[in-house]
């Protein structure tokens, strides 16, 4: 094999290095396409057999959002093997306990069951806020879009901008606002 | 001990039996014991493999004749036979001849020796011109080895084998060796132009040994050694700047499956974009690819033609040298074959 | 009954079982274990080895069916289509390509693949066949016949 030859195959079967902010994102929808990049479904150069699978850094994972009541309803079954040793934990509950834990498991349940779904997992990372380290973070060299917009945050509007907010309707004098 | 004799009868009696197969709808119980028998005997003393010539219906002339209509070719009998002679058969024949008592007679110009070179000189005008023509941008060191990957011994007896010239060959080695093949070869390129001409041994030759290299990537055979030097030098040439490396993209840098892409730009314009596992070599990538450009062999450009009918006549100026290559001389070069071919 | 020569004692074994268990021992040669040599054990493994075989043949149709649609889906996404605007697209401009060479040219000759999507993204920017991040300005450089005709 010429060198010319060996640096075509290095450089379409390259791991490249995404970043995912996981800011307000639901972390099952999110996980089937971050499984789409971790097995690299996304190339079309894709083939089970061979290895073209990429890195997902995923970032602020503890600022994942679930819709309607799952933060209180989804629960995360657990059995230690023994005798009544079964457990469910509120989404909540172990949200509080280990930030990256939820969204572990959603792209762990995505990926399918096969042999090969260990060793992708291995190659997601994630974090529960923005601080990565250093080295992880020269390695990225591509960002995956957001599945959901970002909504801003009434915290986030200045006074000026709250001010200039077009009015509907003007309160009452005496109306008090509590 | 009859079977190990004739190990034709092995086939003879499994054939025979398989027939009888119809009449009597199985096998019968002797079969198996006796094919595993056959099975032994082979093994311990495998069949030898024969010449031909040795099978009874073997017609060397028709043979001979059918050779050069298996190729669409019109050989001259006499000349074909003295192609196919290798020395060392002649050699055998005359020992075979004193042995007996016959008196040896002088067969000096029998044999092909005399006309390898020849062939191999038809041979090698024609490939460097044919390669020079459709290759007008590519330097002449790279025709040079190219030429000499379709000329080595490796190449030649491979065609000479698949022509269907092995078993008409005569000589003292079977099964018979690269290098007799490699030489028939030659000698057989010279008995066709001796009998048809210069321009049908022109058109032979491109069908049968240029087309060797359409599956291979023709910069494989000429490996260039200091890429970035090589495309410095021509710059000077050129008289334009030097080309400026640039990393255009990376991947995974701290890691062991780093990439790395480096784009060479004059002018800030590309010309030429190489990748790799360290910055050096995606250099030296992007500087072959640049080269590959201009010589015209990159993977957008080449396209073989394997059809054109030159005039083997000319004799071919060589290309320019990697020293001394610039886009003018080579704008004058190609015009200069043109006005030449026509 | 009184046999007069020996002859007659022997008995016929009947036809030779070897070339059966041969046939069966020949499909099991790939088998680990006992499986592989003794015959009674052979041959329950070639029976389903050989039902598995012929389901496999519409497996085979289905997986190389699957796969050839993701990379048609991964092609034509690296520019912004998704396949099913893409296949629409170009059967409506009579472009009779087959899946298998859909997918090949997404994998080895992404050029043609991408003018391919230009014309996709064209038919479906005049026919409103709508979908995610649809640019007029993309094929502002694609002239095609119906564009000639309005002017």
């Amino acid at each position: 094999m010429s060198a010319w030859a060996r640096t075509k195959q290095w450089n379409t079967f390259t791991r490249i290095w995404h970043l995912f902010d996981a800011t307000w994102q639901n972390p099952i929808d999110c996980a089937e396409t971050i499984g789409l990049y971790l097995k690299g479904m996304y190339k079309p150069i894709y083939h089970p057999m061979s290895d073209c699978g990429d890195h997902v850094v995923v970032i602020n994972t503890k600022k994942i959002a679930f819709p309607g009541q799952d933060w209180r309803w989804r629960a995360y079954y657990h059995h230690t093997g023994y005798a009544k040793g079964a457990s469910y934990t509120r989404a909540w509950e172990l949200h509080d306990k280990d930030p990256t834990l939820i969204f572990k498991k959603a792209v762990y349940s995505k990926l399918g069951n096969n042999l090969q779904r260990r060793y992708t997992m291995q190659r997601l990372h994630l974090f529960a806020d923005e601080k990565v380290p250093e080295d992880i973070m020269k390695n990225i060299t591509n960002q995956i879009r957001p599945i959901k917009i970002v909504p801003r945050t009434l915290d986030t509007y200045s006074q000026e901008e709250i001010k200039s907010f077009p009015k509907i309707f003007d309160y009452p004098k005496d109306y008090i606002i509590r | 001990m009859l079977l190990i004799v004739l190990p034709n009868l092995q086939e003879e009696v499994v054939a025979l039996y398989s027939c009888s197969r119809k009449k009597y709808r199985e096998y019968h119980r002797f079969f198996s014991p006796l094919l595993k028998q056959l099975k032994r005997r082979q093994i311990i003393a495998p069949p030898p493999i024969n010449h031909r010539n040795t099978y009874l219906e073997w017609n060397y002339e028709a043979e001979l004749y059918s050779f050069g209509k298996r190729l669409g070719e019109e050989f001259d009998n006499e000349l074909l036979r003295q192609a196919l002679m290798q020395r060392s058969y002649l050699k055998k024949l005359e020992e075979e001849q004193k042995r007996v008592g016959i008196e040896v007679s002088s067969n000096e110009n029998v044999d092909n020796v005399c006309m390898i070179p020849k062939g191999e000189e038809i041979l090698q005008n024609f490939t460097l011109l044919y390669l020079r023509h459709i290759l007008p941008r590519f330097p002449e060191e790279g025709i040079q080895s190219i030429k000499d990957h379709l000329m080595s011994e490796e190449t030649l007896s491979h065609v000479c084998f698949h022509i269907g010239a092995s078993e008409l060959i005569l000589c003292e080695d079977f099964p018979v060796e690269k290098s007799t093949l490699n030489s028939t070869m030659k000698a057989l390129i010279f008995a066709l132009h001796e009998s048809s001409g210069l321009e049908r041994t022109s058109v032979f030759i491109r069908d049968f040994i240029l087309t060797q290299i359409a599956e291979l990537d023709i910069n494989d055979l000429w490996n260039i050694e200091n890429p970035i030097e090589t495309l410095n030098t021509i710059c000077r040439n050129e008289d334009v700047d030097l080309p400026e490396p640039r990393i255009v993209g990376d991947s995974g840098v701290n890691t062991i499956l780093a990439l790395y892409r480096v784009g060479l730009y004059i002018n800030k314009k590309l010309i030429g974009l190489g990748s790799g596992e360290s910055i050096k070599i995606a250099h030296e990538m992007a500087a072959s690819d640049a080269l590959r450009r201009l010589f015209g062999t990159a993977e957008h450009q080449l396209n073989i033609p394997f059809n054109l009918v030159l005039n083997p006549k000319i004799k071919s100026e060589p290309n320019l040298g990697v020293k001394d290559w610039c886009e003018k001389r080579v704008q004058e070069r190609i015009k200069q074959t043109l006005s030449l071919n026509e | 009954m009184v046999f007069q020569t020996i002859v007659n004692y022997t008995y016929n074994k009947g036809p030779d079982q070897f070339w059966k268990t041969r046939r069966i021992l020949k499909l099991s040669s790939h088998f680990y274990g006992r499986r592989r040599n003794c015959y009674r054990n052979a041959i329950r493994g070639v029976w389903r080895s050989l039902r598995h075989c012929t389901l496999g043949r519409q497996d085979k149709k289905r997986d190389m069916k699957e796969l050839q649609d993701l990379r048609i889906h991964a092609g034509s996404m690296e520019h912004g289509l998704p396949r099913g605007i893409f296949k629409e697209s170009i059967e409506r401009c009579l472009i009779l390509l087959n899946r298998k060479i859909l997918a090949d040219l997404a994998v080895w000759e992404p050029r043609t693949f991408k003018a391919l999507t230009d014309v996709a993204k064209a038919k479906a920017l005049e026919d409103k066949l709508e979908y995610d991040g649809m640019k007029s300005e993309d094929v502002s450089h694609f002239i095609h016949r119906g564009l000639l005709k309005k002017k």
